[in-house]
């Protein structure tokens, strides 16, 4: 009787595990479909699941209290706000951010990601709401002043995994070796201890750190590159809050949005680039 | 007997007796369909769709990458088991300040996370002392984490040593090398060899942190192809399935290693 017992005590485990799983996937669907947004309720506030890696100021950071903060997280509140969403952050690391609009875990993506191709084929992209270029950071004793000094065998460069830096180090500098890593602080890392002659990221980035390390490092700037477009991503087919998002960005762009978001948090990067001559991200002319 | 009962037993082990191989399949492959049922349920939750069209092309880079865990992970091992067996008697040293210092080696390295040292060891310590190649840091790095793992695993079954093993071995007038040979050492391979194996699947596993610091193995190597291809789930799954080729193996002959030595307890 006592084997019976726990034999029955077995099975039924094992029945409320598929039904577990069975309720989870017929929770999960109509979630999925609600976050496309349905005409018939317009006056109730829908969600707008944005996800973002917080690890770029000041576009995408954390205040000192935890809270997200940046450029980014003000410009999509505002669209939230001006579109009558609900907006809730998801902190992502970079990894994750394209899997998360693709399993429906997030409706949208903003995290100074550029519009390329390869993420075009798997994610629909806004239309262009900043601009950014590359730069080097080297280590100062690695005798290399231009992009074409690093481009040899034995030299080294280290890439934040999956950056654009990555991919314009893989398809330009095929003789150079690619140290691939995790986190910007390590690359940058790599450069001032000599681990590798050079780091690739955006300017702004390269610009701070090379500011931050003004013995060991030196700023390279790279001509004849096609400028980088920072996108808004959506699943696929998404078209109803992409044609919000483009809708907002066309009015930012002349409504002085972007210039009150560059003097909140970038006034004196605003003011350095225009002393280099570098293009300003929101420089659209 | 009903047959309900019948049906009944054919999932049910049966008291102090081995269950039968096809009964033991049986049921091992009700688990295994259970689990296809419920990830996949899980996945169609999600409503994507797998395509693993990627492994052909990028065959070269995981085969390497599978390569280099291996080595990576036998030459930790092997320098771990070194240093594990050195510190478990320096646990038992005479003077003191060598005792303390194999007691402070193995509190500081497993009271801290794999990725704490694997930071601080490869740009503090390897930076000031030199080591450049990625390969020998993280052989390193590794060897030391899981060389505090492994001297635990040896003090602690020397520790279960029955102490009146000892006064008998010299009551009976064995010398300390003889004590050793006949006694201390066939009972401690035998406590050891099961743990000491399941280690190794450890060593496989904490491999993959190496990632971090740009070693190209195995979970790098997909870090960076998913990079491209943005097919996390496929690459995870397989890489998942790729540690479990290595990994599943070793835990079978750490078993086997259970059941040989049990002989002692038997008795």
């Amino acid at each position: 009787m006592q084997r019976l017992k726990r034999v029955f005590f077995g099975l039924l485990l094992v029945s409320f595990v598929i039904s577990g799983t069975g309720l989870l996937s017929a929770c999960s669907a109509p979630a999925g479909n609600g976050a496309k947004g349905d005409g018939q309720s317009n006056a109730e506030k829908r969600t707008l699941t944005v996800a973002m890696e917080l690890a770029y100021p000041p576009f995408e950071t954390k205040d000192a209290t935890g809270n997200p903060s940046g450029l980014s997280v003000d410009f999509i509140t505002e669209f939230a706000k001006a579109y009558n969403y609900d907006i809730v952050i998801e902190n992502t690391a970079w990894d994750g951010l394209i899997p998360s609009l693709q399993t429906g875990l997030a409706d949208c993506v903003i995290s100074s990601m550029t519009i390329t191709d390869a993420r075009a084929q798997q994610v629909d992209f806004s239309d262009p709401y900043a601009v950014a270029q590359l730069a080097l950071l080297t280590n100062s004793g690695s005798g290399i002043s231009s992009i074409d000094d690093l481009n040899q065998t034995g030299k080294s460069i280290a890439v934040k995994t999956g950056s654009t830096g990555d991919i314009y180090a893989t398809n330009n500098l095929p003789l150079t070796t690619i140290i691939r890593l995790a986190d910007e602080s390590a690359c940058v890392t790599e450069v001032t201890q000599g681990k590798v002659d050079a780091f690739i990221y955006d300017q702004l980035t390269i610009y701070r750190n090379q500011q931050n390390n003004p013995d060991t490092t030196t700023a390279v700037f790279i001509p004849f590159q096609d400028p980088e477009h920072w996108g808004i991503a959506v699943q696929k087919g998404n078209s109803e809050l992409l044609a919000e998002l483009n809708e907002f960005i066309a009015t930012s762009k002349t409504d002085g949005t972007f210039d009150r978001l560059t003097q909140k948090h970038l006034p004196s990067e605003k003011a350095t680039f225009d002393e280099l001559g570098f293009r300003w991200f929101f420089d659209f002319s | 007997m009903s047959p309900f009962k019948h049906i009944l037993n054919l999932f049910l082990a049966t008291k102090d007796r081995p269950t039968p191989p096809l009964k033991g399949a049986v049921n091992y492959l009700l688990v295994c369909l259970l689990v296809i049922v419920v990830f996949w349920v899980s996945i169609s939750a999600l409503d994507v769709s797998f395509s693993f069209g990627f492994v052909g092309f990028y065959g070269i880079r995981i085969r390497d990458g599978f390569i280099l865990t291996v080595q990576l992970s036998v030459v930790s091992l092997i320098i771990s088991l070194v240093l594990g067996g050195l510190v478990a008697g320096g646990h038992r040293s005479r003077i003191l300040p060598l005792r303390y210092l194999c007691d402070a080696y193995v509190k500081v390295i497993r009271g801290t996370p794999l990725i704490v040292q694997i930071y601080l060891f490869f740009y503090i310590i390897g930076t000031a002392w030199g080591i450049k190649n990625r390969f020998i840091a993280g052989v390193l790095i590794l060897s030391i984490f899981e060389g505090a793992y492994i001297a635990e695993i040896i003090r602690g079954s020397f520790l279960s040593l029955d102490e009146t093993q000892l006064e008998a071995a010299r009551s009976v007038g064995f010398t300390r090398r003889q004590t050793l040979r006949h006694v201390i050492l066939p009972q401690m391979i035998a406590r050891t060899l099961p743990a000491l194996t399941g280690q190794f699947a450890n060593v496989i596993k904490d491999s993959s942190l190496l990632s971090i610091i740009a070693v190209i193995e195995m979970t790098q190597t997909m870090r960076e192809i998913s990079a491209t291809t943005f097919q996390l789930f496929e690459s995870y799954i397989l890489l998942g399935a790729l540690y479990l080729c290595l990994t599943l193996p070793i835990t079978f002959v750490s078993r086997l290693f259970e059941k040989r030595f049990n002989y002692a307890r038997k008795a």
